[in-house]
């Protein structure tokens, strides 16, 4: 990368010490004004943060800085200087040359962000073409070197290579690689991995964050996830609903938030509170210890797909078990077969081999009659409320669902239960005649714990609850769930990839690598002292922001006063 | 790849000559159990003035006297060897009467196709391209135009207009290249209305990817912008829609021969139908079954070139949830 000529536009960017100044910006969706009046200033080699959840502006703001809002559908007031020039002040025809050359853009989802009918050199070259090198062959050369020092095992290959043919992580390296090539003086990262696995995010920080450095590049970083921001940029911006709510230095923000929302977001960031959720899952752990038998036992479970000629063991002989009112995770990353096992216990597929028992009844979902009893015991809450509620339906159908399938209770006692199971989940009866697209997905996802609850299950499989959710409305169900176990003497069995947010809510924890267990016993023990390097890797996953000490994991002291956690409790029922 | 590719296009193209088979035998069942006998009638014509020991030597010759399903798989046989039988009406070879008329059709047909995915992708990309809202704004109202108005009343206007009026042909010599022109015109209006409109959405969609503001962010020009991402994936939904419209340009071209006097496939069916003369139809409809079957051959074919995720290799690739495919 040596051999590229200095571009003739960087020459503007030298001077004074600051690249990025917003100032006053506002932006506004038609009548919708999504953007209020955000000032922040970004030095040259520096990295700073804009924190917020869903709908607190902070993608807008990036896409104004990179100018890439919709046309005539948006309307944006204030300044954005880069190097002392206005750039809404700019005409297209002379913002052009920066796109690329000065201004560098990692978006969100890297499977999205390639053309999918066009190779992947085809689209580098688009990216090299900004260096300034007219030579095809040189061009290409540039490219494989850069796919290189992103870690890419196979550069040629994966040159020859069409997106889909890649995974999520390796994308994100190429997109990142594309990026840098240029050498642009500054880079906005629109949440650049919060789609890949929890091991690929820390690689994909690190790479960035290196690149970042070695080259002086500045950094606008685009997240959701409080312990990233503190941990991989130097001041940050904490975003609600367009209006700043604090900004500076990340250490400070982080160790001690000044503003309500910077605190709440502190608080409920998983990582951070180990034992969050401690003292209310205390209270029932007791009596279940002597409850006798499991209510879900998995023995020695295989089960295997033929793909494409080879055959791949999806569960590779699983057990575990998990006692009334425990909570059991299964972590991994995707392919380590969590979904599969899920499956199995739903008898949506049948195990090659092993034993499977559900509340005392072993499980074979061969006939309708024994998978009609299994879903009584058993209920699912799927990922994502945003994709797994018919829209058409109002809530009183989909809560009732199951209760009409199952022919449970004469027709006034179901209402009466539909009304019972709305209520538990916290949500108010005039929800019952509301449209899943009319609710927030906090909302949502409550209408679907409902649903799993509206039946009496003893048990609940909890596949990912909260990762298609804001941080905030996370620590609510969440909360929701430890009151549900608490009252109702539910189990629950955990899918998740999330480390953190297992520590705050299982009692034990197995996991999972390529079909797999790896590792399995208390939470406490696995997270003081993993043995398995696979479940190390995950553990450092964890982002630790630098300049404060490590949360405690490894520990579970009850009523121990947290980081930042305010005296009193964040929720009362 | 290639080798998949390749198993993948002889299975197709097998397929494809089976529903060929059945499309036949369907058409021979569904005129088999209409009321009459159109054969037995036209034989026993007074006016062919055949006696009765040459109506024998034809029923034999044809196995007419033999079960249903037997005819079934004679009448099979002669189709597969290329012999479609005799004109009740005129006595003459079918194939001939076909190789007749079906010059003019193709010369038709062929031109509305092309006219047709003309205007399409002048439509399409022009509401995609333009600067402004205005031009945009009417480029895709006219689709909808196209569709409401129906195929005879815009060849009467355009005979009206450009025969009568401007005599930029006449219409005692349809087949001429300029009444050929029109008569197409009007074929092609109505059909390129559904093409224009998959094609539109299909840009709609494209544009507001993820990679499109990836490229943008990159600094490419609209129209290189345009023209290296976007125009490949806008093609793909509209290489089927392509095949489905020429089943339209089929049926259509029977009106359109009509309002343009042309002797064409359309003539020929009117006649056949009107006097019942089952050869013919049994042919025209095999004919109408290849063409559609071979165009949609060609669009799957097509397809996994446009869109490498189409690729057989990776359609048969696709897994349970949670398993992870080595790439």
């Amino acid at each position: 990368m040596t051999a590229i000529a200095p571009h003739p536009l960087k020459p503007f960017l030298t001077g004074s010490s600051t690249l990025l100044s917003v100032d006053g910006l506002s932006v506004a969706y038609g009548d919708t004004t999504v953007v209020h009046d955000v000032s922040f200033t970004l030095g040259r080699g520096e990295s700073l943060a804009l924190i917020g959840e869903s709908g607190s502006g902070k993608s807008t703001i990036a896409k104004s800085v990179l100018r890439l809002l919709p046309h005539g559908e948006t309307s944006v007031t204030g300044r954005i200087r880069l190097g002392g020039r206005d750039l809404l002040a700019l005409p297209e025809k002379q913002f052009r040359p920066l796109r690329g050359r000065t201004l560098g853009y990692i978006p969100q989802d890297p499977s999205a962000a390639l053309n999918p009918v066009r190779t992947i050199g085809s689209q580098a070259h688009e990216a090299a073409a900004l260096t300034g090198e007219r030579d095809a062959d040189k061009r290409r050369a540039l490219i494989l070197a850069v796919f290189d020092t992103v870690g890419l095992p196979d550069p040629v290959r994966v040159y020859n290579s069409y997106p889909h043919q890649l995974s999520g992580g390796m994308l994100q390296r190429v997109l990142i690689g594309l990026t840098v090539l240029p050498r642009p003086a500054l880079i906005v990262a629109d949440e650049p991995t919060s789609a890949l696995d929890v091991t690929i995010q820390k690689l994909i920080l690190d790479l960035l964050t290196d690149l970042r450095q070695e080259h002086g590049i500045s950094l606008l970083l685009i997240t959701h996830d409080l312990a990233i921001a503190a941990e991989r940029t130097e001041s940050l911006v904490v975003l609600k609903d367009g209006v700043v709510h604090e900004s500076g230095s990340s250490a400070r923000v982080f160790a001690d938030p000044r503003s309500d929302y910077a605190r709440t977001l502190q608080a409920d960031v998983p990582a951070l509170n180990p034992d969050r959720y401690c003292s209310q899952r205390a209270a029932e752990a007791q009596p279940a210890e002597t409850s006798g038998r499991a209510q879900i036992e998995v023995r020695n479970v295989s089960k295997r797909f033929r793909v494409g000629g080879t055959e791949i063991a999806a569960v590779d002989g699983v057990s575990f078990a998990v006692g009334r009112g425990k909570t059991h995770a299964l972590v991994g990353e995707s392919g380590s077969g969590k979904t599969t096992a899920v499956r199995l216990l739903l008898g949506l597929e049948q195990p090659d081999s092993g034993e499977i028992a559900v509340a005392g009844e072993t499980v074979h979902g061969t006939s309708r009659a024994e998978l009609r009893t299994l879903r009584r015991h058993l209920q699912l809450v799927y990922q994502n409320p945003f994709t797994s509620l018919d829209p058409t339906w109002r809530v009183r159908r989909i809560v009732r669902e199951p209760l009409d399938r199952f022919r449970i209770g004469a027709q006034a006692d179901r209402a009466q239960r539909v009304r019972e199971a709305i209520a538990a989940v916290g949500l108010p009866e005039s929800a019952l005649s509301r449209r899943p697209t009319n609710l927030s997905g906090g909302q949502r996802q409550r209408v679907a714990i409902a649903r799993a609850l509206v039946s009496r299950p003893d048990v609940l499989v909890l596949d990912e609850p909260t990762s298609a959710l804001d941080v905030t409305v996370q620590a609510d169900i969440l909360e929701l769930l430890a009151r549900l176990q608490r009252e109702l003497g539910l189990t629950y069995l955990v899918v998740s990839h999330d480390l953190a947010l297992v520590r705050q809510i299982a009692d034990t924890v197995s996991v999972l690598q390529r079909g797999r267990v790896v590792e399995d016993g208390a939470v406490e023990q696995i997270f003081a002292r993993p043995q398995h390097p696979y479940t190390r890797a995950l553990l450092d996953a964890i982002p630790q922001p630098t300049g404060l000490p490590r949360p405690a994991l490894g520990q579970r002291t009850p009523g121990r006063p947290t980081l930042g956690q305010p005296a009193q409790p964040l929720f009362t029922h | 790849m290639t080798g998949r590719y390749g198993r993948y296009a002889l299975l197709r193209a097998a397929q494809a000559v089976i529903v060929i088979l059945l499309a036949y035998v369907l058409t021979f069942l569904v005129i088999s159990v209409l009321p009459g006998d159109p054969i037995t009638n036209t034989l026993r014509d007074p006016q062919n003035g055949l006696s009765e020991d040459e109506i024998q030597q034809i029923v034999a010759h044809y196995g007419l006297d033999k079960q249903a399903i037997i005819q079934l798989f004679l009448s099979l046989g002669r189709f597969v060897t290329g012999d479609l039988g005799f004109s009740l009406q005129s006595n003459l070879p079918v194939a001939q009467l076909l190789g007749d008329s079906l010059p003019s059709t193709l010369a038709l047909a062929g031109t509305a196709l092309l006219l047709a995915v003309v205007f399409a992708v002048v439509i399409a990309y022009g509401a995609q391209y333009l600067p402004g809202r205005v031009a945009p704004g009417l480029l895709r109202s006219v689709p909808s135009l196209f569709l409401s108005v129906p195929n005879f009343v815009i060849g009467l206007v355009l005979i009206e207009l450009f025969a009568f009026r401007l005599h930029a042909f006449t219409i005692i010599d349809p087949d001429s290249a300029v009444a050929t022109f029109f008569a197409a015109l009007t074929l092609a209006i109505p059909v390129s209305a559904p093409l224009a409109e998959i094609l539109i959405a299909n840009l709609d969609h494209e544009s507001r990817q993820e990679y499109v503001l990836v490229a943008r962010s990159r600094g490419l020009t609209k129209t290189r912008l345009f023209a290296r991402h976007l125009v490949k994936p806008s093609m793909l939904p509209a290489v089927a829609m392509v095949a489905l419209i020429v089943g339209e340009l089929l049926g259509g071209a029977v009106i359109t021969e009509t309002i343009f006097g042309r002797d064409g496939i359309g003539t020929l069916v009117q006649k056949a139908v009107t006097s019942q003369d089952v050869p013919v139809l049994q042919a025209v409809v095999s004919l109408a079954a290849v063409v559609f079957v071979v165009v949609n051959l060609a669009a799957d074919l097509v397809s996994p070139l446009l869109d490498p995720r189409l690729q057989p290799d990776r359609a048969a690739a696709r897994t349970e949830p949670g398993v992870v495919v080595p790439a």
